[in-house]
């Protein structure tokens, strides 16, 4: 299994406090990682250091075997990490054109674009809500929106911060059956938790981040088949 | 009481027989402020956005800045404007005063800082997210700012229609860099205040009525941007 981003000496510190002091992170290809970490541990600014959001003090990124700034890491990363706040962000227009909105950043045409919408609506299971405007949702039907949206670019890592928060049990399982799809779509996936036994059954690895740094932990008691992946 | 309901037959006569020297004020008026407010908003758009945006010295000072700004008596822009277009002033050669050109930069002065004020708090508001889904989907800097721009665009139509609304009611500046000139630089403000001076109430009334029109058009437009006005879920 090959590595696709690997940071090393990654620090971060907020407010005169060090948050993140990371030796090193690698995600692997088709791999899915659980991050948890009691509230306020730096998930969330670690994914999105990841996602080029937000800059670290300092840090040493390889991405595809090559070294590089994180600045130019976050540019060449830019259309294969795509990152998914923990209540995702819909725009003010149709499901249909949330869906379609980084398409439009590539050059295809129309029918190619509506091709793929369309394939993603049917994905998700949302044709019937093609054209609600994506504000009228259920937090279920919008997290639906917002993962056709992702993987509609193909994306190779998908960073999702706490994507089952404030759902019902039914729109959980929804979340961990379409987090599911992905991985056997080949898509790696950096999944943040609180609650690690709730997604222990889709984890080949599983990381707690604590006093700002990341250490291994076993997944053993979450059964299933695992992908044997050379992490701590 | 005669006069005044004199006065007001002869105004609704002036507007509906569409009196040439009327809708000349009229069409004055609009172009000169509907050109004001195209030029001066794209730029207030965008500093409201850096003001918002970018984390530098002085940030707050320029935000502070721009709302002190908003309440410049409109003569003392009017008197700057003079001062920089007159013969002698430093802009003197352009022979911009008493022209239209020189109305719009005085009405551009104006409404920026209104324009600027507004907007800054409608992108200050504006949830985070915006960008970064944009950004995390791959929009370049500019379709990230298209896109925030659409996702508030209640809070800068609110904007755009306060702008308007300071410059196109504004007698000060206008009279003052445009210098009421009769078929060119005269606007509805300055007719008003003309003709009343003159006691020739029909053509100022007539004028009133079309400025609380466009008052209540304004906010009726307002009021339809808004949508169905409630907070989003």
């Amino acid at each position: 299994m090959s590595e696709i981003i690997h940071y090393s000496a990654l620090r971060k510190t907020v407010h005169g406090q060090l948050l993140l002091d990371i030796d090193s992170l690698e995600i692997y290809e088709q791999a899915c990682v659980a991050l948890s970490g009691r509230n306020g541990a730096g998930k969330s600014t670690l994914m999105r250091i990841i996602a080029g959001l937000e800059a670290p003090d300092s840090v040493t990124v390889s991405f595809d075997g090559q070294t590089m700034p994180w600045r130019r890491a976050c540019q060449r990363m830019r259309t294969h990490v795509i990152y998914l706040h923990q209540n995702p962000y819909l725009f003010d227009r149709s499901v249909t054109d949330n869906i379609a909105y980084g398409l439009r950043h590539r050059e295809l045409s129309i029918k190619d674009i509506s091709r793929k919408v369309a394939e993603a609506l049917d994905w998700a299971g949302i044709s019937h809500l093609q054209m609600r405007n994506a504000r009228e949702l259920s937090g279920g039907e919008r997290q639906r929106v917002a993962f056709a949206r992702a993987r509609i670019l193909k994306p190779r890592v998908l960073l999702l911060d706490e994507p089952t928060t404030n759902m019902d049990s039914e729109a959980r399982e929804q979340t961990y059956r379409m987090i599911k799809r992905l991985k056997d779509d080949g898509v790696s996936i950096l999944l943040a938790t609180h609650e690690f036994h709730t997604v222990a059954h889709l984890c080949d690895v599983h990381l707690s981040l604590e006093s700002g740094s990341l250490r291994p932990q076993s997944i053993d008691s979450a059964g299933g088949e695992r992908k044997i992946i050379p992490y701590g | 009481m005669d006069s005044l309901s004199a006065s007001t037959a002869e105004s609704f006569r002036l507007l509906f027989s569409g009196d040439a020297a009327l809708w000349v004020i009229i069409f004055t008026s609009f172009t000169v402020s509907v050109r004001a407010i195209l030029i001066a908003a794209p730029l207030a758009f965008v500093v409201a956005f850096l003001m918002a945006h970018l984390r530098y010295r002085g940030r707050r000072t320029m935000i502070a800045g721009f709302s002190a700004l908003q309440s410049i008596p409109a003569v003392v822009v009017g008197l700057t404007v003079y001062l920089v277009f007159s013969r002698s002033g430093p802009l003197g050669d352009l022979q911009l005063l008493f022209t239209h050109s020189s109305m719009i930069i005085g009405q551009i002065l104006l409404s920026f800082p209104l324009l600027v004020a507004l907007s800054h708090a409608a992108f200050q508001a504006a949830d985070r997210r915006v960008w970064e889904t944009s950004v995390t989907l791959g929009a370049k800097p500019y379709r990230a700012f298209m896109t925030l721009l659409h996702e508030i665009r209640f809070g800068l139509i609110a904007a755009l229609l306060a702008g308007f609304g300071r410059i196109i009611a504004e007698v000060g500046c206008s009279m003052m860099v445009g210098g009421n000139i009769l078929g060119y630089t005269r606007n509805i403000p300055t007719a008003i205040a003309l003709e009343t001076t003159r006691g020739e109430f029909a053509q100022a009334i007539a004028l009133g009525m079309v400025l609380l029109v466009l008052a209540l058009l304004l906010n009726g437009l307002l009021a339809f941007f808004q949508g169905r006005g409630e907070m989003s879920s």
